[in-house]
């Protein structure tokens, strides 16, 4: 199979995928137990408005129907109506995109920046002080909850020393604690890959020959070392595209942060369902092309993985 | 296991467990409500202070750890015993039965795993039976993978098919000579599991959407903890740290079993 070919079935693979995610999605309204009318209105609801509601969600119609509806709707690109403010699902999404957008890139760049050095250290002093405190960093990065780093980040750098806002974005510097808070767990597991990788890569043969040549050693690491090592340290860094959304959903709700992963939880809790789909939907899809992006990568720089 | 990972690991597990046996032997009351103590600091009648009701935080603490461990066992225990029989039976019977498996943990596996507990939380209705709904739906599918590619390799293995010459029923087939072969990875899935459930329940307990008050959860505690944070800091420290500690001793365990078993990439 040639690399082009290989490509156009992951992306066909993708398909299938996307559908499932879609009627998952679809069945979380049927999740909600009892009638969610009666969620959402109260027992004691006048007749009229229950059936205004029930008509707002197309439950008056039956199941197959319902579905169909949906479908068709996503794929015309009306994701639906918010049933508390009666506007457009997709536009309320997409006024608090941009906040999600801006941390999640902020968070990744911080985690490359941090990880590369850290993996980088720990495996050129493999057993030494400088692998453990890089790994021990590590260690704590991926045990700390963000629920609880971000107030204690707060608690140090707003409230005690007052260096930095406590939280929304309007005021400078409002950017720098949610993204440590959100980083710190992607360098985390960055740093353990691209150490792992890095020494993986430097037990190959050709980086023993490249050392019986008498290239100098440095040179070796980060010129032939480097590049074996950066196809799953990148394809990781693909996926983290869009597992850094599922985390700024817990981000957001602590520093306020007014975002996609905000405007979930407050969907969440104003019991408003088509904007709740809305939200997961939209993460889902970015989850999905930054996993079909992961094996892209994966495909393009490593010719292995072509042939299976 | 290195002295130095029994070391880390005697320090992670000492203070939740001191707070568990405290608790214990002073037969604290985690609900009864104390208002002349109304976030009071520490004394010696409430060793760690009270929060904005009076209640006792130590009482509290160890109510929201037992709760953290009742559930991460009982997620980790219900998905690993759904995802491994889902996933030896998908690899053996191959076929459609397979294929329609796999499909459905990819589909699951299309969201962030905490974005998908949460919606399926929210959904459901609060409380602690929802919750762990919520997360075994979340948590079976590694443990479906992991087996099924396994017990793919291990299915023509002579021994497998000798047992099978023999008459041997297949529910025997996979408890006595596939189990044990696929064990290794399982286990540090657990492991890994374990702590990664800890911190989700929390985290959706956190976000009002799990645990309810009045109950304990470190969740719910580090929830209550922010808004007071001015006025009592430990609020929100001890319930976080407690979290903190506990799941880093998990982790620590998983990657010793991972390197204890010589198990690759989980």
């Amino acid at each position: 199979m040639n690399l082009g070919q290989a490509i156009i079935l992951r992306i066909l693979q993708a398909i299938p995928t996307l559908l499932g995610v879609v009627t998952l999605v679809f069945f979380l309204l049927h999740l909600v137990p009892g009638d969610p009318v009666d969620a959402l209105l109260g027992e004691t609801a006048l007749a009229a408005d229950r059936e205004a509601m029930r008509h707002a969600l197309h439950l008056d119609v039956p199941l197959m129907q319902q579905y169909f509806t949906y479908l068709q709707g996503l794929l015309s690109g009306n994701w639906g109506q918010s049933i508390i403010d009666h506007r457009d699902v997709w536009l309320r999404m997409m006024e608090r995109l941009p906040a999600t957008i801006e941390l999640a890139t902020a968070s990744l760049l911080l985690a490359i920046i941090l990880a590369l050095p850290l993996g980088y250290w720990a495996a050129r002093y493999a057993g030494k002080i400088q692998d453990t405190a890089s790994m021990t960093f590590s260690l704590l990065g991926v045990s700390i909850p963000n629920f609880w780093l971000g107030p204690m980040l707060m608690l140090l750098f707003s409230i005690e020393l007052a260096w930095l806002p406590v939280s929304g974005m309007e005021q400078a510097g409002s950017l720098v604690l949610p993204t440590v808070t959100l980083g710190t767990a992607l360098a985390a597991m960055l740093s353990r890959m691209a150490r792992s990788s890095w020494l993986e890569a430097m037990s190959m043969d050709a980086i023993r020959t490249a050392r019986a040549f008498g290239i100098a050693e440095t040179w070796i690491w980060w010129r032939h070392a480097a590049r074996i090592a950066a196809i799953p340290v990148m394809t990781m860094f693909a996926l983290q595209l869009g597992a850094v959304l599922g985390g700024a959903v817990i981000t957001e709700t602590v520093f306020d942060w007014p975002g996609l992963g905000m405007l979930t939880i407050e969907a969440i809790q104003r019991r408003d369902y088509p904007l709740v789909q809305g939200c997961v939907l939209l993460i889902a899809l970015f989850y999905v092309l930054a996993n079909l992006l992961a094996d892209v990568l994966g495909l393009l720089l490593d010719a292995r993985q072509r042939h299976v | 296991m290195s002295k130095r990972v029994i070391y880390l690991l005697v320090c992670c597990f000492s203070l939740p467990v001191l707070v568990l046996l405290l608790s214990a032997w002073m037969n604290l009351d985690g609900h009864r409500v104390d208002l002349d103590n109304v976030l009071s600091g520490m004394s010696a009648t409430h060793l760690l202070g009270c929060d904005a009701l009076g209640r006792d935080v130590l009482a509290r603490l160890a109510e929201g750890l037992r709760l953290s461990l009742f559930v991460g066992v009982v997620v980790v225990s219900l998905g690993a015993c759904f995802g491994i029989t889902l996933g030896m039976l998908s690899a053996w019977y191959g076929g459609w039965v397979d294929i329609c498996l796999m499909r459905m943990a990819d589909v699951l596996l299309s969201f962030p795993g905490i974005l998908l507990a949460i919606a399926l939380a929210a959904m459901l209705g609060s409380g602690v039976d929802n919750l762990i709904l919520a997360l075994v739906v979340v948590g079976w599918v590694g443990f479906a993978r992991l087996s099924r590619v396994q017990v793919l390799s291990l299915k023509h293995a002579s021994f497998v098919e000798a047992a099978r010459v023999n008459g041997m029923p297949l529910p025997y087939i996979m408890i006595r000579h596939l189990l044990p072969n696929i064990a290794a990875p399982l286990l540090v899935e657990a492991s890994f599991g374990l702590a990664a459930v800890m911190i989700s329940e929390a985290g959706l307990s956190f976000l009002g959407i799990g645990v309810q008050p009045p109950n304990a959860s470190l969740g719910t505690m580090i929830k209550e903890g922010t808004s007071l944070m001015l006025v009592q800091p430990s609020l929100v420290v001890f319930p976080g740290l407690m979290l903190f500690l506990i799941v880093m001793a998990v982790n620590l365990l998983g990657d010793a079993l991972r390197d204890h078993l010589d198990v690759k990439h989980t």
